[in-house]
Parts: structure tokens; sequence; C-alpha cells
């Protein structure tokens, strides 16, 4: 993002063309309203999966003394995975100044709003108590690691918030005017969200101010985030957990999430929006490469995470390892490594697979499998407590999840989709202004 | 053949193990038997010291859940466990083994029998032989020990009486007599085993840096190395000890402490992280009222 704003690029033709392209979805269509019945019919019955569980306590779901974090903190490590490509592509490739990030940012800020605002939710579905979450303010410690997520999850979704929201700024202001075929309650919403913005240089240059210190306030957070959310495992002692370098670990695999998420939303939208002409095939290459090489600093850490402690077999530590090697979990355990990894950064080193819709098909499967990643993470610990609990009937040492969870878990996702759905139909995905801008700023360069 | 030369270094490495198993009982330990017939009483009375000293590990007898360890502590009700003479398994209560610890200053020659009682309850088969030479003593019964706390000299002494056939209270000479002070687990012995002299009196030097209570008080106990004077020990508490205080978990701020008393550290880098992003934030929110108020007087003008 440039200090400078040269508004020109108001008085030139294209932004006319330009937001007429991208303003076109705006508003209620058929398409819409069939998609949002679909999700809201599936939400409804996810609800009432809920309200079973909120009735019954946990009782409905597969969690028992031994595995008591399942299903659900898998999700929840998802989710924060996932909403950290904001922080990545908006700041660290926007500040090193890589211009092609720039219709992308706003589909990754999308993603890391509705990823971080359902994380919180994702929680409390794994609370017996939910009524108790104020407790949680109330009688904290400071020195528990949950109470520094709770914090870190929090500022994060108030700083990704702002930055979809503050960008967007003079676009709302550049559509009040076009998008006469919207309802009037959305016009009357642009009026407001766009706080009597004027184009003027003044505005221009509070807003880039803003926006630097939340791209450059994004960046610790983000990393705080997702090394807390690392951390509530890797304080404890157990094998599986018990690692130094679970922060990056945690780090590096967000951002394989959060990358193939973005292609999946960016091709989405080009298909659906026909946008082709902002998210062009260079676009998809360009994330194909940065899925590419996040992906491969992924599988090093991962390499470092099985390796090391596999070469010393620790007694517990081999237990745990055997379990995922050639054991119960083999089958998930390689799949989510071969499917997830291994297999999708052979693919894309080849300029093909990194074409729109390669691509988009490489990023589902890998990040399905990122989803049970963190379910390889997170329970199989679980099952090789230190100390051996005492008469405990055999089937509360096996995790299954049960239908009832699975369907609250389906519904986490499905309200991220909903926000997803509604963020991008109703709001310009593409940000207008800094794409005119640029135009204009090429055209200059031609005609001097 | 090399298939046949492994087969035959696992056999030799079994075999090898097995024997490293097992636990040799010397001869005369093996025949030992009870000096007191078994009872309901002492069945009791064993079970009790049971499942205070032994069911941590063994577990609850015949249910075969004792702890995961190496080698597995057997259950009581086991045949193996039963297949030990009573001898034998007073010598391994009261020797230990591994991790399995030696009894021998924890539970009482007589309290020893008694848990060996209670396991054999778990032994319809078993017929006890009772010791028909109760040893050589028995001779001096209702003997009473007093022990005095000799500051000056950092010294104990104990006082062995005994009344004798015409009921006259007299000192107990040339018995052995050892001084325990007890600890969390079992009791330590001070000094060595000393006889008593004409008086019945025995000296022991008693270390001047042993750990007391947080008033120096040490619970010292006197018993008789042989038999013969029958189940008596004496039992006293003294001021013998350095005082000392250990102050609880919580006192001081820690990880583990009450928010109230998280460590320093942890406060400071905790409210300045959070102070520092969130003034950001509000700056940020504050510019967007600035955003507002230029537009609104771009419009006035």
């Amino acid at each position: 993002m440039a200090s400078e704003v040269n508004t020109d690029f108001l008085q030139n033709k294209k932004l006319d063309s330009i937001a007429a392209d991208i303003l076109k979805p705006v508003g209620i269509t058929q398409g819409f309203i069939v998609w949002m019945g679909f999700l809201g019919i599936g939400l409804l019955a996810c609800i009432y999966a809920y309200y079973i569980q909120f009735d019954n306590g946990l009782i409905v779901t597969g969690l028992r003394d031994y595995i008591s974090w399942g299903m659900y903190i898998a999700n929840f490590v998802f989710f924060v995975a996932t909403s950290l490509v904001g922080m990545l592509i908006s700041s660290v490739l926007g500040l090193i100044g890589f211009k092609w990030v720039k219709p992308i940012a706003r589909i990754a800020e999308i993603i890391a709003v509705a990823f971080a605002a359902i994380a919180g939710l994702v929680i409390v579905s794994d609370m017996g108590r939910p009524e108790r979450l104020p407790y949680v303010i109330m009688y904290g410690r400071i020195q528990s690691p949950i109470i520094w997520d709770v914090t870190v999850v929090t500022t994060y979704l108030v700083l990704s918030t702002l930055l979809y929201f503050l960008p967007l700024i003079p676009d709302l202001a550049i559509s009040k005017g076009r998008i006469d075929h919207a309802p009037k309650l959305l016009q009357q919403t642009y009026e407001v969200l766009s706080v009597k913005w004027s184009h003027t240089s003044q505005q221009y240059k509070i807003l880039l101010k803003a926006v630097r210190i939340l791209l450059i306030l994004i960046i610790p957070t983000a990393f705080a985030i997702h090394t807390v959310t690392s951390w509530l495992f890797a304080v404890t002692l157990r094998p599986g957990w018990d690692s130094s370098i679970f922060g990056p670990y945690f780090l590096t695999g967000a951002f394989v999430a959060g990358s193939a998420a973005v292609v999946i939303l960016m091709y989405i939208i080009r298909v659906n929006y026909k946008l082709d002409k902002y998210l062009t095939s260079y676009h998809f290459d360009m994330m194909g490469k940065l899925l590419v090489l996040v992906s491969i600093v992924y599988l090093y850490f991962n390499i470092n995470e099985y390796l090391v402690p596999g070469f010393k077999m620790k007694t517990a530590e081999a237990i745990h390892l055997k379990d995922l090697f050639v054991g119960e979990y083999a089958f998930m355990f390689w799949c989510v490594q071969l499917m997830g990894l291994v297999i999708p950064i052979i693919l894309m080193l080849f300029k093909f697979f990194r074409k729109p819709l390669s691509l988009f098909v490489i990023s589902i499967v890998v990040l399905v499998a990122a989803w049970f990643k963190r379910f390889i993470i997170v329970v199989p610990t679980q099952d090789h407590p230190f100390l051996p609990i005492q008469h405990v009937p055999k089937a509360w040492t096996l995790y299954q999840p049960t239908l009832v969870e699975s369907a609250i878990t389906l519904g986490t996702i499905l309200l991220a989709v909903i926000i997803i759905t509604v963020l991008v139909k109703f709001f310009p995905v593409i940000p207008i202004w800094e794409i005119a801008e640029e135009q204009n700023e090429a055209d200059h360069k031609i005609n001097e | 053949m090399i298939k046949r030369y492994f087969s035959l270094l696992l056999i030799v490495l079994i075999s090898l193990r097995v024997s490293a198993q097992v636990w040799v009982v010397p001869a005369e330990n093996e025949a030992k038997k009870s000096p007191f017939a078994f009872d309901d009483q002492s069945r009791k009375a064993g079970g009790d010291i049971y499942m205070t000293s032994c069911k941590s590990c063994h577990g609850e007898p015949g249910k075969n859940n004792s702890l995961p360890l190496v080698p597995p502590p057997p259950d009581m009700a086991s045949a193996k466990m039963q297949g030990n003479s009573d001898g034998a398994l007073q010598f391994k209560i009261t020797t230990g083994r591994g991790p399995m610890p030696s009894f021998k200053n924890t539970i009482s020659g007589t309290d020893v029998w008694k848990v060996i009682s209670f396991v054999r309850s778990f032994n319809d088969k078993y017929v006890q032989e009772v010791a028909t030479n109760a040893g050589p003593g028995a001779a001096v019964q209702n003997v009473k020990i007093s022990i005095t706390w000799l500051k000056e000299q950092s010294q104990v002494q104990a006082t062995l009486t005994a009344p004798s056939k015409d009921k006259v209270i007299m000192p107990v000479a040339g018995a052995e007599v050892k001084l325990f002070a007890k600890r969390y687990f079992g009791n330590l012995l001070i000094d060595e085993p000393r006889n008593t002299d004409a008086s019945g009196k025995a000296i022991f030097n008693f270390p001047k840096d042993l750990p007391g209570d947080s008033t120096g008080l040490v619970q010292l106990v006197v018993v008789p190395s042989s038999e013969a004077y029958g189940e008596t020990k004496a039992d006293t508490t003294l001021a013998a000890g350095v005082p000392t205080y250990l102050p609880p978990l919580n006192e001081k701020r820690a990880m583990w402490n009450v928010v109230q008393k998280a460590p320093i550290w942890l406060l400071l880098s905790y409210t300045l992280a959070v102070l520092g992003a969130w003034g950001f934030i509000i700056y940020v929110m504050l510019q967007i009222r600035a955003i507002y108020k230029a537009g609104s007087r771009k419009e006035n003008d």
C-alpha cells in the first residue's frame, strides 16, 4: 500500500467499468436464496444437535475420562489455524510490496474474520456447562494459557475485522451510488458504514496510516494466537505434545490450511461472479507457489516433529508414535501426510497444477487433510495417560465421535460459510479503489 | 543356520531373564514360622496395614489390579504369591528388592506376621504351622521403656524396666535396643544398637542436625532387637530436632498459585501486551471517527 494516494483515478473512466464488474453480483439473487436456504436448514439441524448436548451435557458426545479433548478441540485448532492466512497475505506479503496480493487481500481477510469469529464459539461447544462461560473472566488465572488464548483470539478477531473494514470504506463510498439493483437496506448500510467518506486526501492519509498500524500489529498478534494455541498442548509433558517446536509447527501448518482456504474461496468467487479479469490465472499461479512454499516449510517441521522423537523412541513416546506410524491411527496419519502435504507439494511444483481448477481441487484435499491433521495432533496423545486410571470401563478408553458431536462440528463450519457468504455477497470482494488506482498508475506510465 | 542361532540366543536370554527374576530366600528364613496362630483379629489388623502400606502397588487381593510396573507386583491371591512359605514372605517384606521397598523399619516384626496372616486369608488350602519354639526369651515380660532427652550431651537415654517374679520393678540389663526417628516413609535408625547397662539404661548419641517439625519436635521409637522381650516398644515425641519451617507451596508468587499471587513478570508481560495491542486498536477506532469528521467538514463547506 502506497503512502500517498493519487485520487486522479476517481476521474478515470476505468473506475466505472471496474466498479460495475465487481458490484454486479452484490445484492440478493435467486442463487443466493437457494444457497442460504440450504445452509440455513443444515444449520437448524445442527442447532438441534446442540440443543440435545445443552440439555444432556457432554455425555452425548464420545468424550470420556481418557479422551476429553476430541473433535471439538481439533476443530478449534483448525479454525484458529485457517484464520491466520489474513495476516500472511495482507500483512506479510502486502508489506513486502507484492502487488499481486491486492485483489486477494480482502478474500483472505474475509476468511480470517469468519474463522476467528467462529473459533470462540467452537470452544463453547466443548463446554459441558456453557452458562459458566463468564467464569473465564471472573475466575480466570492469568497463569493459564487458556486465558492467554481467550485474550489473543479476541484481539485477533477485532484486528481482522478492522483490517477488513478500513480498506472497505472508500469502496463503500464508491459503491453507494452504483448499487441501485440492491435492496434499500443494503444501500442504507453502505451509507452508514462509509462514514462520510469523500475521497479527500486527508481522509486517505488517515486511512493509510490506520491500515499500516493494523498491518504491523496483526503480525505479532497472529503469531501469538496460534503459538498460544499450541502451548495449550505443549506446556504439558504428554508424548506427542511435549515438544519445543510446537509453536512454529502450528504456525506453518496454519499457513497451509489458510492458503488452501483462500484458493478455494478465490475460485468460487471467480467462477460465480465471473471475475476472471481480476482473479487471473496469474493470481492462482502465485497462490500455488505460496502454497508450495508454506507446505514445504510445514513438511520440514513435520519431519522434525516425528523423526527426532522417532529416532530416540523414549518409552512413552514410542507407544504414541507406533500408534501413529503402524497402529490404530496409521491410516489417518499417512493419508494426512501424503494427501495433505507430500503429493500436493510434488504436484504443485508443475505449472499445470497451479492452474485455477487444478489448484482448486488440490486445495480442497489439502484443507480436508488439514482438519484431520488437527485430529491427529489432539486425540491420539490422550490414549496413553502417564498415570494409569484404574477401574475404568473399557468403553471409556476408546474415542468414537458421536453423531451429535459431528453435527455440532459441522454446524460451526456451516456458520463460518454463512458469514463468508454474507460478506462476499453483500460487499465488494475485490478492493475497487486499489485496483482502479493501480490501473490509473499503469495508464500514466504508458502515457509518459 | 542363522535362524537357529537366533532362536538359541533367544532361549538363553529368556532363561537368563527368568533366573534373574528368582528371589533367593536363605534356607533359615524360608523355614521361619509365625510365633502366633493366625486368627480373625490378626487378619483384621494385617488387612489394615496392607491397605495403607501395600495396596498402592499390589492392588486389592484377587482383583489383579496392581500397578503396571516391571516386574509386575503380584496379586496376593495369585499362585505365585501363595507359593511362598510364610518365612519367605516375611523375608521378602522385611528385605525388599528393586521397586519393592524394605519394610524392616516401617512395619514391626509382629505386624509383618499379621500382614502375612491377612495374605493367607486369600488361600483356602493354607494350613498354618506355628513356631514351636518362640525363642529363648519370653522370659522377660511386661518390659517398660522410657525415653529421656539429655539436651546438654545431645544424647537420648532409654531405660528398660520389668517387674520381677515378686512384682518388684527391676532394670533390664544386657538387652540390645535400637533407636529410630520417625520419617515420612519408615523409621530412620539413629546411632547404633546399644546394650542396656546394669541400671537398664542405654545411651544413644543423637545428631545435632536432624530436621524436626516447625518447633523441632521429633517422634522417637525405641525397640528391643530381640523378640524375647515381647511386643514392647516406646514411642515419644521430643524436641530433639532442628526446627524446620517448610513454607506451603502456595505461599509465594508462582505459576500454580491463585491469580492474586501470579508471578510479577507474567503480570507485567500480559498487561503490557494487552494494553499495547488494545491501545493501538482504540487509536485506529478513533481514526475512523477522524475520517467521519473530515467528511462532515467537507459536506458543510
